[in-house]
């Protein structure tokens, strides 16, 4: 299975919320929309506050605030997300907080799964309880569940979305090659933390500060896998950022955090590659 | 009314309300309704919020300075911003009265000439400016005028410190209406970093605010 993108550029998932975006967006510009991460049950999110930036980073800890997957099937089915999937490929991103959860998410999207032109499964936020990083810490449970999404949704891109914490990058690919899954997202936020006026915030840092362990983490992977698919995520602001994920091996790019420095960003940054290009 | 992405705004005069509340008068006239907001790009990663408002006939905002991306908003003369963001505030029948400290001092003006909200500004720090408003210096004459002022009107907006607005709803009970501030990283109902718990569950300040029901808080 090949994942043809018609740009490089994809909105990361959970800073691009549920399409948000697309009104500073230009179509033509972006490859695809990722949605936020949808877990099998509705989440009312981590207790405020949740979000601090500094001038190199971002962190947060918003918890995976989203409908649940069966409000989410429904709206999808009543045309809630139509403006969307008119205008631009969108990858749907699932999550969950515990291996069961993991495959059952699988099922219940199934009625709309072909709506998507990939789904991204998210292996490593930091900010909920059990779900993405104490999954994958357990090789054999991430395994199984590898092999079981495998299953359930057999003519799906599949997209592993991993973080550097709780496995190896270099294990992480293995998996995704020896359970048959089609593309490796590298990397997810790195837990951190930060004083508040009242207290500390800790949460998944994002942001500029991310570009060098990214980078490095792409690098390796593709050391290792000639052919497989690689989405490069973090600290993604100017077209020169982009290149160089693609210079290291990456066959896509993700932009999150720099939609919030400049909602335009997507169009500022497609321009700039052509430019250089032309 | 049209939501602008990235336009840049002019600055065409600054002045200072307190020591630390700067009012920033822009030459462009946005269009916005009382209680909506733009987010401002700074050296930070995240833009950040301000609620819009006049100053006189202009377009205005008034600015804290409280830290580095505050600090460098005041001092420039050109901007990059999108707005505008957030639930337009429509008031309730009746007369209303509009409190605000220095920080919002720009929001009171536009609801006094929106809504015709009377305007009191209540401030710990000396005014260093002419304005055309009521107001009072320091906690207690504060809350003897709230106290003065309870019963007179049919709704009252406050727009300031968690302090003021829950002295205001405290003592007045019915009628009172507060404009939260929460960190934001979008403006627009996507990060979802915004939220605040409030009786009826989570709500986001961007979408669902920035004005919400003194009855509906959490203070
Ligand atoms: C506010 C916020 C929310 C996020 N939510 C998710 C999420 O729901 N699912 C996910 O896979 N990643 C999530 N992420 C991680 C981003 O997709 C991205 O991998 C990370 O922020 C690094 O990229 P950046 O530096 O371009 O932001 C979130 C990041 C931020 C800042
Ligand atoms: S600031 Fe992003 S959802 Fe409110």
């Amino acid at each position: 299975m090949v994942l043809n993108l018609r740009s490089p550029l994809v909105v990361a998932s959970g800073p691009g919320g549920m399409g948000e975006y697309m009104e500073f967006i230009d179509p033509k510009a972006l490859g695809a929309y990722i949605l936020k991460t949808i877990t099998l049950h509705h989440k009312e999110g981590a207790t405020p506050p949740r979000i601090r930036a500094g001038k190199d980073f971002v962190i947060n800890r918003i918890g995976l605030e989203n409908p649940g997957i069966d409000t989410f099937v429904e709206d999808t089915v009543a045309g809630k997300y139509d403006h969307l999937f008119d205008r631009v490929p969108v990858i749907l991103s699932l999550g969950g907080d515990s291996p069961d959860e993991y495959k059952e998410i699988a099922r219940r999207a199934l009625p709309i799964i072909d709506r998507f032109i990939a789904v991204e499964y998210n292996f490593s936020c930091p900010n909920v309880e059990a779900g993405g990083l104490a999954i994958v810490s357990d090789r054999m449970v991430l395994k199984d569940i590898m092999v079981s999404i495998r299953d359930i949704l057999k003519d799906t891109f599949l997209i592993a979305k991993f973080g550097i914490e709780g496995i190896f990058v270099e294990q992480a690919s293995e998996m995704v090659k020896d359970t048959g899954w089609n593309g490796i997202t590298l990397i997810n936020t790195i837990r951190g933390i930060v004083k508040t006026h009242d207290g500390y915030l800790r949460g998944g840092i994002s942001g500029a500060v991310l570009k060098p362990i990214g980078m490095r983490a792409v690098y390796e992977v593709r050391q290792r896998h000639g052919d497989m698919f690689i989405m490069a995520s973090g600290g993604v602001y100017a077209p020169g950022d982009v290149k160089d994920y693609l210079e290291v091996g990456a066959n896509a790019v993700q932009i999150g955090s720099a939609l919030f420095k400049n909602p335009s960003i997507i169009g500022d940054i497609h321009e700039g590659l052509s430019d250089k290009s032309s | 009314m049209h939501r602008w992405e990235n336009k840049t705004i002019h600055i065409k005069k600054r002045f200072k309300l307190t020591d630390d509340t700067y009012i920033l008068v822009l030459r462009e006239h946005i269009d916005f309704i009382p209680g909506q907001f733009i987010m401002i790009e700074n050296p930070m990663a995240t833009r950040k919020p301000f609620i819009l408002g006049y100053f006189g006939e202009d377009t205005a905002l008034a600015i804290q300075v409280k830290g580095k991306g505050t600090r460098w908003i005041v001092n420039q003369s050109v901007l990059k911003a999108h707005y505008p963001l957030g639930k337009p505030f429509i008031p309730p029948q009746g007369k209303g009265i509009t409190i605000v400290s220095p920080a919002s001092l720009t929001f009171g003006c536009s609801m006094f000439r929106v809504y015709g909200t009377d305007v009191l500004l209540g401030s710990r720090k000396e005014i260093l400016t002419d304005i055309p408003f009521t107001y009072v210096i320091g906690d207690s004459a504060f809350a003897d005028k709230i106290r003065e002022i309870k019963g007179h009107y049919d709704y009252y907006v406050v727009n300031g410190s968690r302090g003021m607005e829950k002295f205001v709803y405290d003592t007045v009970g019915e009628g009172v209406f507060v404009s939260l501030e929460e960190y934001m990283a979008c403006g627009i109902g996507a990060c979802k970093g915004c939220a605040i718990q409030t009786k009826d569950g989570i709500k986001h300040v961007c979408t669902d605010g920035p004005i919400f029901r003194g009855d509906e808080i959490w203070f």
